[in-house]
């Protein structure tokens, strides 16, 4: 017998490469991107100058006023006109517009930020259920859910009638038993009957309590809803009903939107970032669902769904990553518009509240002052704007080409 | 085809419901009374319920459920959203709270306005965008083709209200070229035809009118087709460069047709898809960007008049405007749709 020595398990493969994640490789991608590397330092420095600012160069924006140095020309030295030195010059107060421009930039990028945030966590929800279950049927449980809350909005329409919110428990319920029937009993004609008249009983009966007028009403209300919730609602139709909503959110003009959820909400920083969070909901929803479709038709989701995968997992560990490139290079685009929009509203007066320096107010503030010849009060932060914009452009293109290289070819 | 179109401008009409009922719902839920607003603070209570009488503010928004309670049908379907909906039946947009005139008739003074504004700068983005597109696909990888996408990208990047700004510092107070607002200058008077006023001023032979409004819609039209050119250039060229690599175009070139031949004839027709889809979109964007634009221009159109009409509670101006604009979105959309259709033989609709 021959003693076998092994070296290195005696296999040595030079065709192996290193193993390299999925991420790993599109940053490698990314960083072998010109473009993108400086769209990558152009958002670093202004994050780094925003917060750096926020956190450790004091400015008390309600005190800022100099009515001695208004509206003096950038200047690099100190001259007798101006004994400090402003290389941005200064607005119509008298502030400094660096000073103004650097810490504007804290509050423009959050508003980005934020609005991005929130338009992402609601759409993407949204877009990521309605894809799948487009594509996947809802098993009890989830129908359970989806009828039961469908049931409570549609007899919250009821109660509100009657002034009677029990009413929203009894639809509830009558939601969740088309489940059950579904499941139980066998599927004829009858069930019109059974949930139509239940539903006629339950709006009528109770509305017998304040009134016969109430009652009538509220009796055919309960009809109709008792046969909408005859069937439970599949997978296709809840898609269909999220996306005609997002159509609704689409087809109005978006500033106009938002102005009119500022003007509902009363301006303010943080208003503006629910507004314009709100406007780009339907985006993502789109976005996310469309991605869906095409992931949920590849062997992998449909392998784990027929050994018998739970949705959860089929979701999280098959779905969501693999449509995480497309999402991730649209938020990063969605910053620059966000901030864009964040410049506009301020602008108008609907953002921060003044002496708030922020991009598009300082724009706002001192264009009323153009022809007095004040050109580097308007320049400087809208410079700002345009870098900050640009710098997400290059990053989310650049991610783009990093993260999807079949674009490339 | 022509059940298709029937069945496109009907499912508009669900659509259009939903945007009327947010609307409502708007209007119910942001603060401020338009009747207050209108007489101001210190008006006596009198005279604000007189106006709410007058404009059915009194009414609630959807349907009043204590008139049903007290057993009064008619008066619980009595509502500002039915009455409101009765009116449009009769296409009656209803009447300004602030300036008693029916918005109706503002709109087809205000429209015209806005809209051509769009045609120009749609005009404008379409000649820069696509020949930049085709230019820089046709020439990938060149300093033309980089050149191109920087400055796209740039334009992606701005701030139309700051380039707006920009273009007035420039050309209005420091060459003193260009006007900074409005259509006209004060003093030359075009006869009204359709309220567009290049188009009135070449059809009336007033050319002297049509140089005046040229200069005064130029800017503005510029600032407003800067985004579009920008997406429209970088549409163009993505697209154009999918079609450069397949295999007809390969063979006509082989066959020695000259370039432009292969670019115009065979490229370009199949690499406009994408192109239309995106004009449609940015068709929307055009009317609604018009608020930041019209601002700073001062031009008369329905952008400023919204924006004003939202923050001073005027809600049958919002209401007019908002439904008009989305109506034009969703006919775009259609548009967009049926010239697939006509521009690809393979795409039918039936």
């Amino acid at each position: 017998m021959t003693d076998i020595k092994l070296e290195n398990g005696g296999i040595e493969d030079f065709a192996v490469r290193e193993h390299r994640s999925l991420w790993l490789d599109a940053w490698r991608r990314l960083v072998a991107n010109r473009t993108a590397m400086i769209g990558l330092i152009v958002v670093l420095v202004f994050i780094l100058s925003a917060t750096g600012a926020h956190f450790f160069w004091e400015y008390e924006a309600r005190l800022d006023l100099d009515f001695g140095s208004k509206l003096l020309a950038p200047t690099l030295t100190v001259t007798e006109e101006s004994p400090n030195i402003h290389i941005f010059g200064t607005d119509k107060l008298g502030r400094d517009i660096f000073r103004r421009t650097v810490h504007g930039g804290w509050n423009s990028l959050r508003v980005g930020l934020v609005a991005v945030g929130i338009s992402l966590s609601i759409g993407g929800i949204l877009g990521l259920l309605s894809g799948f279950f487009e594509s996947i049927d809802m098993n009890f449980w989830e129908s359970f859910a989806l009828m039961t809350v469908l049931g409570a909005g549609l007899g919250a329409i009821s109660a509100w009638i009657a002034r009677q919110s029990f009413q929203i428990i009894l639809f509830a319920g009558l939601g969740a038993g088309s489940v059950f029937y579904d499941r139980y009993f066998t599927k004829n004609k009858l069930r019109y009957v059974i949930f139509g008249g239940a539903g006629l009983l339950m709006g009528g009966l109770s509305g017998l309590l304040v009134g016969p007028f109430v009652a009538f009403v509220c009796g055919i209300l309960g009809l109709g809803i008792g046969l909408m919730l005859s069937r439970p609602v599949g997978g296709k139709i809840f898609s269909n009903i999220v996306m005609r909503v997002m159509d609704v959110i689409l087809s109005f003009p978006s500033y106009l939107l938002a102005i009119a959820i500022v003007a509902f909400l009363g301006p303010g920083l943080e208003k503006g970032m629910i507004a314009i969070g709100v406007v780009g909901i339907p985006v993502y929803a789109r976005l996310a669902r469309s991605a869906v479709l095409s992931v949920s038709q590849k062997e992998y989701v449909l392998a784990s769904q027929s050994v018998g995968e739970s949705h959860g997992r089929m979701l999280f560990r098959h779905i969501v990553p693999n449509i995480l490139s497309p999402i991730i290079v649209q938020s990063t685009m969605g910053l620059a518009n966000a901030i864009l929009s964040a410049a506009a509203l301020g602008f108008l007066g609907l953002g921060a509240i003044p002496p708030e320096p922020e991009w598009g107010a300082m724009l706002g503030d001192s264009y009323k002052y153009l022809s007095s010849g004040a050109w580097w009060a308007v320049l400087f932060p809208g410079l700002a704007i345009v870098f900050s914009v640009l710098g997400f452009n290059l990053l989310g293109d650049g991610l783009r080409d990093a993260l999807d290289p079949k674009i490339r070819a | 085809m022509g059940r298709y179109i029937i069945r496109r401008l009907i499912s508009v009409i669900p659509t259009l419901i939903g945007v009327t009922l947010v609307i409502f719902l708007f209007q119910r839920l942001i603060p401020g009374d338009p009747a207050v607003a209108m007489l101001g603070e210190h008006a006596t209570e009198e005279n604000v319920a007189r106006i709410r009488e007058q404009f059915g503010l009194n009414r609630p928004a959807f349907l009043d459920r204590d008139a049903l309670a007290e057993g009064d049908l008619a008066g619980f379907f009595d509502s500002q959203y039915v009455r409101y909906f009765r009116r449009l039946a009769h296409l009656d947009l209803g009447d300004s709270i602030h300036r008693r005139i029916p918005v109706a008739e503002t709109l087809k003074e205000r429209f015209p306005a806005t809209l051509e504004l769009s045609l120009v700068s749609m005009s404008i983005a379409l000649l820069i965008g696509i020949p930049a597109g085709i230019a820089s696909a046709s020439r990938r990888n060149t300093t033309l083709d980089g050149v191109t996408m920087v400055s796209s990208l740039v334009g992606v990047s701005m701030p139309i209200f700051w380039l707006g700004i920009m273009l007035i510092m420039l050309f209005s107070v420091f060459l003193q070229w260009l006007p900074s607002g409005a259509r006209l200058s004060t003093g030359v008077e075009i006869q009204t035809i359709t309220n567009l006023l290049l188009l009135d001023s070449l059809l009336t032979g007033n050319f002297e009118g049509f140089v005046d409004a040229l200069k005064h819609i130029i800017m503005p039209a510029v600032a407003l087709a800067t985004i579009p050119a920008a997406i429209i250039t970088r549409m163009t060229r993505s697209s154009m460069l999918d079609v450069l690599q397949e295999d007809y175009i390969r063979t006509a070139s082989a066959k020695g047709l000259s370039e432009r031949v292969v670019l115009f004839r065979h490229a370009l027709k199949n690499a406009f898809l994408p192109v239309i889809t995106i004009i449609g979109i940015q068709a929307g964007t055009l009317l609604a960007g018009a608020v930041l634009t019209e601002t700073i221009f001062s031009w008369p159109g329905i952008g400023k008049w919204v924006y004003d009409a939202i923050l001073g509670r005027d809600y049958p101006i919002v209401q007019g405007v908002t439904l008009l604009i989305a109506l034009i979105f969703l006919l775009v959309n259609l548009a967009v749709d049926l010239s697939y259709a006509a521009l690809d033989p393979r795409i039918t609709y039936d």
